[in-house]
């Protein structure tokens, strides 16, 4: 659900939609999920500040109940 | 200072050039563009809702220029969705900022809509109200300035909007996180 949460989220306020990718990691210390977006709406998610980037780690922790973290990568990044 | 409460009227969360598109428009097209800002909102809030599997009417509307967005639980079952308001209304402000950008993405012009989730605004704004009314009172029978605890850019929004009706006058002193009201004698 949260990954999915996310996925909406971001498709919402970026240029590029299709290109959104959501991972989930899960580890011993909790949940991260990384986001790769198109190189060009990086600064959109990531906003003025990191704002928005915050704003997703705010509602994403909130809807999952515990603290998510969120990696935000540019798409064309090696894998 | 005078023109403080100007900036603040303008906008809430943080200075922003105005449109000229929104000042010079008639007000049918501003109210049918609000309406358009609403719908959007109401899509990209319904969607998530969808996901996470929670219940939500959502209400909108057009109050003070701005395209207002209401969501609240139907039954006040489990809490409802006082979670998506968090602490001193930091989700609610995220979920706020997130949604003005998917506006701003959709139509391409910066919104200012706001969000309210189980009336936790609303419910603010009411107590805010009796302060302002109270403290209008007190500087009227005493002649005196009032300064106000330190609010933010919502909270002082309602002060001044209250005192200028009442009227009285007011201003914002200090930085955030620090920004006070300041209620002036006539």
């Amino acid at each position: 659900m949260i990954d999915e949460a996310l996925e909406h989220l971001v498709k919402g306020i970026v240029d590029n939609p299709d290109d959104v990718e959501i991972s989930e990691k899960n580890h011993r210390r909790g949940t991260t999920l990384e986001v790769r977006v198109n190189p060009e709406d990086i600064g959109k998610v990531i906003g003025r500040n990191g704002r928005t980037a915050r704003a997703l780690r705010t509602v994403v922790s909130a809807l999952a109940g515990e603290s998510v973290r969120v990696d935000l990568i540019e798409a064309d990044e090696v894998r | 200072m005078s023109d403080e409460n100007q900036v603040e009227t303008a906008d809430l969360i943080e200075p922003v050039e105005l449109e000229g598109s929104n000042v010079k428009k008639d007000p049918k097209d501003l109210i049918k563009q609000l309406e358009e800002e609403g719908d959007i909102a109401a899509d990209y809030l319904e969607g998530l809702l969808d996901i996470a599997d929670l219940d939500g009417d959502i209400d909108i509307d057009v109050e003070n220029d701005r395209a207002a967005l209401a969501i609240t639980s139907p039954t006040d079952s489990a809490g409802g969705l006082n979670h998506l308001v968090g602490e001193r209304g930091q989700v609610l402000d995220s979920l706020q900022e997130l949604t003005r950008l998917a506006v701003q993405t959709s139509l391409g012009t910066r919104s200012r809509l706001m969000l309210d989730i189980e009336n936790f605004r609303g419910d603010k704004k009411s107590r805010l109200t009796k302060l302002a009314n109270e403290v209008a009172n007190e500087v009227k029978t005493k002649g005196e300035a009032i300064k106000l605890e330190p609010m933010n850019a919502f909270e002082r929004k309602v002060i001044h909007d209250t005192i200028q009706t009442l009227g009285l006058t007011s201003e914002s002193e200090g930085e955030e996180p620090d920004r006070c009201v300041v209620v002036l004698p006539q």
